[in-house]
């Protein structure tokens, strides 16, 4: 059974045009660690939130009237957690996410509520949730478990899946993956190139020069205009990683 | 300093280090063309040069300075498709690849080679006409860094970069900083042929092989101090300076060039060109150079006199110096000339102490 709640505190946003963003609440809060006063600690997601609320405000300071703006959707299975509901709203409004709704679903519907809330991306650090919600045609990426800046969302292409050829027909999922690209494209060109709240990233970690300069092509083709381009052609990619610090990886295979 | 890389493999290497390099050398074994593929960074001797140094920018600089960042993006944009001309570094690279081919003759299976790796501050979207120009001369570039305006110091550690050569020269002395040799480049005012089939490097000695220890002696106490020190210490070697490591690095590649007999035709030589004199101060530098166990092939002590006249004759694909004054000199007479900003000589033109402006808060 899945239950929507809209959060009353938001300005719902326009259903056509807002590029909607699910994440579980379990990455959101650290249920685990509350004091006294039933607030519960940040998770991993938290400056993931504090990021695209940047993006968000910066779109309504370029055009108050912005449309193309990001959703945020909290995905609540935990039964443990569903019976404190209330607590999740309450722990929203205290750290003034701005989360449109509140899904409550069973681990078996959670992908029906992804469904229904027309999610365009699905973030999870559950591997197995990814893969899983990616398999019924959400595009699916995994958190990024290091700390992340809340001032900028950066946002990670991984080159190789970029290119690679399209042997059959494109999946449900692979149109999802190209509709969200060509959305972040598009909110991106509503900064210059200096101090915008979004940065996108392309890193090809296999092929060489070659590789790097088609997926920049590709992507630029497809309304996405790469900030940073890195090409490691072999080399070792976690310290690189550990440097660009960016929110979610695109593209990615899932393996690693 | 930066710590030479080229020992041995660290114990322990990720898993998905390998996976990725396994992926890699089969991308690159499986394409159609006979490109080289890059070498394992760990045993690589990798240099790292900016956009500036690898090509010449210098018109499209002047649209950023006067017209802002947006315009100079759109140009180069516009221009993509223009493959740029070549810039300082430019025959330093292509004697590297020279040097690289040899190695593969000799040693196909070794992965100690130059690994050559393309560092710029630049928008990706620059970056289209940056491949598009390293694909027009060919060059073995197959990893860069496009950091969009970050500093790149960090990436330069990721590639476990040996020598770092940029325009800019903060960058420059930031990198020194974090222990990893580098300097900045100038182009000359004419251009001397240069050898297609063997890579020339030439060194000063103090501030930038050696430590500036000497220097500060000289420039503190004068010559005759300094000859006196440098008599009463001839024993006890100097201290490292920023680019040691690198020749120690040029050392190692030689060394494999020499196992296999090759010395006479080795396609690297390296030389010292100092202004100490070979009858006083001297025989320390030479001393500190084999308590390290590296050699150099040719040292030059000219007592003094201006290096540009010796260096028009030697030709190298680059010279290091610590001080501007001799960079200008090289410059003048046609020696592309990178300058280590380390030391004491830093804070003098021409012998004269520089009146430091007051420090911006």
């Amino acid at each position: 059974m899945v239950s929507t709640i809209q959060n009353t505190d938001v300005k719902q946003k326009d259903a056509d045009r807002a590029v909607v963003v699910a994440v579980t609440s379990r990455a959101v809060f650290d249920c685990g660690a509350e004091d006294g006063d039933d607030v519960y600690g940040v998770g991993v997601a938290f400056p993931l939130l504090q990021a695209l609320q940047r993006v968000n405000e910066r779109l309504l300071e370029e055009n108050p009237a912005e449309s193309l703006l990001f959703d945020v959707v909290l995905i609540t299975t935990d039964s443990q957690q569903q019976q404190q509901s209330s607590r999740i709203i309450s722990n929203t409004r205290h750290y003034g996410l701005e989360i449109s709704r509140f899904c409550f679903s069973s681990e078996e519907d959670f992908i029906e509520s992804l469904l229904t809330n027309h999610v365009d991306l699905f973030l999870s650090t559950d591997r197995s949730e990814a893969a899983q919600a990616s398999h019924k045609g959400v595009f699916s990426a995994l958190l990024n478990r290091k700390v992340a800046s809340s001032e900028q969302l950066r946002v990670l292409f991984c080159g190789d899946a970029v290119i690679r050829p399209d042997t059959d027909s494109p999946s449900a999922s692979q149109d999802a993956a190209q509709s969200f690209s060509a959305q972040l494209g598009e909110m991106r060109q509503r900064f210059g190139l200096l101090h915008s709240p979004l940065s996108i990233v392309l890193v090809t970690s296999r092929g060489g020069r070659e590789s790097c300069g088609t997926a920049l092509r590709t992507l630029r083709s497809r309304g996405v205009s790469v900030d940073e381009a890195y090409c490691l052609a072999g080399a070792p990619r976690s310290p690189f990683l550990s440097l660009l610090r960016p929110h979610f990886l695109l593209n990615n295979d899932l393996e690693d | 300093m930066s710590e030479i890389k080229l020992t041995k493999s660290a114990p322990t290497e990720d898993n998905g280090e390998e996976k990725d390099w396994a992926a890699a050398k089969a991308f690159f074994d499986n394409l159609k063309t006979n490109k080289p593929r890059p070498p394992k960074p760990r045993y690589a001797v990798t240099i790292a040069v900016s956009s500036r140094t690898l090509f010449n920018m210098v018109k499209e600089r002047k649209i950023y300075q006067d017209e802002g960042l947006e315009k100079y993006v759109a140009y180069q944009m516009e221009h993509e498709n223009e493959p740029l001309m070549p810039g300082a570094a430019f025959p330093f690279v292509q004697a590297l690849m020279n040097v690289n081919s040899r190695l593969r003759e000799l040693y196909p299976d070794s992965e100690e080679l130059f690994d050559i790796v393309l560092m710029t501050n630049n928008h990706a979207q620059v970056g289209v006409r940056l491949i598009n120009s390293i694909n027009h001369y060919d060059l073995s570039i197959e990893r860069f860094c496009m950091t969009g305006g970050e500093s790149p110091i960090g990436y330069l550690k990721a590639y476990m970069t040996n020598l770092y050569l940029s325009k800019d020269s903060d960058k420059v002395t930031e990198a020194i900083a974090e222990g990893i040799a580098a300097a900045t480049m100038f182009t000359a005012d004419t251009e001397n042929e240069l050898s297609k089939t063997q890579l020339r490097v030439a060194f000063d000695g103090d501030a930038v092989l050696f430590s500036d220890e000497s220097e500060i002696i000289v420039k503190q106490h004068g010559l005759d101090t300094f000859f006196e020190h440098e008599k009463e210490f001839e024993n006890k070697p100097l201290a490292q300076g920023p680019l040691k490591c690198f020749l120690e690095a040029l050392g190692k590649l030689q060394r494999k060039f020499i196992a296999k007999n090759e010395r006479l035709n080795c396609p690297i030589r390296t030389f010292l060109v100092t202004a100490r004199s070979a009858a006083s101060s001297g025989a320390r530098v030479l001393k500190t150079l084999r308590s390290w166990g590296l050699e150099i092939d040719e040292a030059l002590f000219l007592a003094g006199a201006p290096k540009g006249p010796l260096l028009e004759k030697i030709k190298p694909h680059i010279f290091f110096d610590d001080q501007m004054f001799h960079i200008e000199g090289a410059q003048e007479l046609g020696t592309i000339s990178a300058h280590v900003p380390y030391g004491i000589g830093q804070k003098y033109h021409k012998g004269k102490l520089i009146e430091q402006p007051p420090k911006k808060e």
